[in-house]
């Protein structure tokens, strides 16, 4: 079922949580709200499973307004980042909870249990109660809970963030499978980019309570709306430079740099003079040997992450991280040849952080 | 190199010495711990033995110089005397009525404010006022309420009526099963009836379903205080009740102090009789009991 929020509003007191938001979410989706903490990605949530009121707009799910409709009514499952399992009840009563409420046939109750325990490897758990199981187990129990009826939307606030690194990248691949295999519309919320970037097919990203970017996660990475998304998205973080446009040398300048600009480039910058230059890591490359034509640049320190290396740099007065091969090796202080990649750098007014595009 | 061994040896002596004379110190700490904890049992049991066996004793054992505390010949004449020549049957039945509906009262209306305190924000801090305003009920001594309760219960003629001291005494125990309620209740993260309401349950269904049985400890903690107080009470009920009909039982103990006698042996029995009812719902509950007061106290 698909989901829309028109012109939503959240106020807290005085502070606005969720501001004007509009959002239209397909049937079938997997969205991924991302953004820091506090920037209303899950009041937003919770304004569709209506455990908050929006204080002004219009939240849908398929042709139906449900503003005014209570959470039981709304047909939809959700998964909590503290799993939010019921403790006095087994894991089989946890999971057939839904069930029972809508007073479905025990026998058909027993039957769907097993069948959802089943495919989420739980079967074994099911006599157990929530505080005999491990993170990665209460996990998969929640999930069953949320999955054991068939909803219009899956609701998922944060239900990785508990779990431990190795655990979690596991669990976001089951995940994505199993929202692929049940094709049903799930919104999801996170801080990690990482797992906004492997999970959704849309990413919308919040900062403030104002949704900043919504599109497909390569977009988002290769042609961010502003700043905040550039800098939240990727990691390592792009590289900003600020500096200004020499229109007649055709070219960025900032205080220990200058870089040839492209043609394609140069209308939008023309009537410009403060912008800021962002550049990928990997779209920076650095040698330890002289390069006719690259830039001069000290090497502040490295990191080796076995299948590459994160060289820090100082070109100037400015910093910025590169990626280079695994092999690169290079001492403290010492000086190397950097090239900064000006057809895949992207520029942003300095003043609003908006993206200026060709 | 012998001197070294001698001399570590001598250390060693010095050491085991001071370490018996530590535990000789702390033997003597537990020692007199158990000296205290037997002078404040018997402080607490001696009047509750005094008062079985009085009930248990003939007249003439009651008043023996000095006291029989263990031979004497036990007789029942007093229970068959309070209970079927004198309406202590009739009392006890009154103090269970009461004592039992005011309870179940003031546990359902006060867990379902106390929910409702605990979970929803109202404007200008109204849940946190009203909390303290509940509470505030308790601040004055319950003699202050007597006479305005009187003069109420008479003009909407319930005095001496077992509905009087069932509402008084509901009201009584409000505050206190609120607060404690509540308490309780703040504990819980609110996720659970999130999730409940979210699987397609009514919050009162949540709360019954999920909450209520996550506080079961609470809650009959909160209730054998309710109980204890109803059942002891004495300064309202003899105020509203007068006739035997409604009188409760420490009422009726307290009317064999007249300006001839002291019926010391029916009284006796009496209280013995009226010590019994609360005692096997504590043990009953006890399980609970120890967990509510303690809940909280740890997170679980």
């Amino acid at each position: 079922m698909d989901v829309k929020f028109q012109n939503v509003t959240k106020l807290f007191g005085r502070t606005t949580v969720v501001d004007h938001l509009d959002l239209v979410i397909e049937d079938g989706e997997l969205v991924v709200l991302l953004g820091p903490s506090g920037c209303g990605k899950t009041t937003t949530l919770r304004m569709l499973a209506g455990l908050e009121e929006a204080t002004s707009g219009d939240i849908f799910i398929g042709d139906e307004r449900v503003n005014d409709v209570p959470t039981r009514y709304r047909d939809i499952a959700m998964v909590f980042q503290n799993y939010a399992l019921y403790p006095h009840m087994t894991i089989a009563e946890n999971i057939a909870y839904p069930l029972k409420v809508r007073k479905v046939a025990k026998d058909q109750i027993d039957q769907r249990v097993k069948r959802v325990a089943d495919s989420l490897e739980i079967a074994a758990l099911l006599s157990r109660r929530p505080r005999e199981l491990s993170g990665g187990e209460r996990q998969r129990v929640a999930l069953a809970r949320a999955i054991i009826r068939e909803p219009r939307v899956y609701l998922m606030d944060e239900p990785l963030s508990n779990l431990d690194a190795k655990l979690r990248v596991q669990m976001r691949g089951e995940l994505k499978r199993l929202q692929h295999e049940l094709g049903t519309t799930t919104i999801y919320v996170t801080h990690d980019q990482a797992e906004a970037m492997t999970l959704a097919h849309r990413v919308a990203i919040m900062r403030g309570g104002k949704l900043q970017q919504f599109d497909t996660p390569m977009n988002i990475y290769n042609q961010p709306a502003n700043r905040f998304v550039a800098e939240f998205v990727g990691s390592p973080s792009m590289n900003f430079i600020e500096g200004d446009v020499d229109v007649a040398s055709r070219s960025f300048v900032s205080d220990g740099l200058s870089i040839a600009l492209p043609e394609t480039r140069l209308p939008m910058l023309a009537d410009l003079q403060r912008v800021t230059l962002g550049v990928r890591p990997e779209n920076i490359e650095v040698s330890s040997t002289e390069r006719a034509g690259w830039l001069n640049a000290s090497v502040y320190v490295t990191e080796q992450m076995g299948n590459e290396t994160f060289v820090f740099l100082t070109i100037g007065g400015d910093k910025v991280i590169a990626r280079a091969p695994a092999d690169f090796r290079a001492e403290m202080e010492s000086r190397v040849w950097v090239q900064i990649d000006a057809g895949k750098a992207l520029f942003f007014d300095s003043d609003s952080g908006e993206a200026l595009r060709i | 190199m012998s001197e070294d061994v001698a001399r570590n040896a001598a250390k060693l002596r010095r050491i085991d010495r001071e370490r018996s004379r530590t535990t000789g110190r702390a033997r003597l700490a537990i020692w007199s711990r158990y000296v205290l904890l037997i002078v404040a049992v018997l402080a607490a049991i001696t009047p509750v033995y005094w008062m079985v066996t009085i009930s248990l004793k003939s007249e003439i054992d009651q008043f023996a110089v000095p006291p029989r505390w263990i031979q004497f010949a036990p007789t029942l004449a007093h229970y068959y005397d309070s209970f079927l020549t004198r309406s202590f049957g009739q009392y006890l039945v009154t103090s269970i009525t009461v004592a039992a509906l005011s309870t179940i009262c003031a546990v359902t209306i006060g867990t379902l404010a106390a929910y409702g305190l605990a979970r929803f924000k109202l404007r200008a801090n109204l849940d946190q006022r009203l909390s303290m305003w509940i509470l505030s009920t308790r601040m004055f001594p319950p003699i202050v309420t007597a006479v305005p309760l009187f003069l109420m219960m008479r003009d909407v003629q319930l005095l001496n009526t077992l509905t009087s001291l069932v509402i008084v005494y509901t009201a009584l125990n409000l505050p206190f099963v609120v607060w404690m309620m509540r308490g309780f209740f703040r504990e819980l993260p609110r996720e659970l009836e999130e999730a409940a309401m979210v699987d397609g349950d009514s919050r009162l269904g949540a709360l019954v379903r999920v909450i209520l049985p996550l506080v079961t400890p609470g809650l009959a903690a909160t209730a054998v205080f309710c109980l204890i107080v109803s059942w002891n009470e004495f300064l309202l009920a003899v105020v509203l009740t007068q006739t035997d009909a409604a009188m409760t039982l420490p009422v009726g103990i307290a009317g064999r102090v007249t300006q001839y006698e002291i019926k010391w042996g029916v009284m006796s029995a009496a209280g013995v009789v009226a010590m019994i009812p609360i005692m096997v719902f504590a043990m009953a509950v006890q399980r609970y009991l120890v967990r509510g007061l303690s809940l909280g106290a740890v997170k679980g």
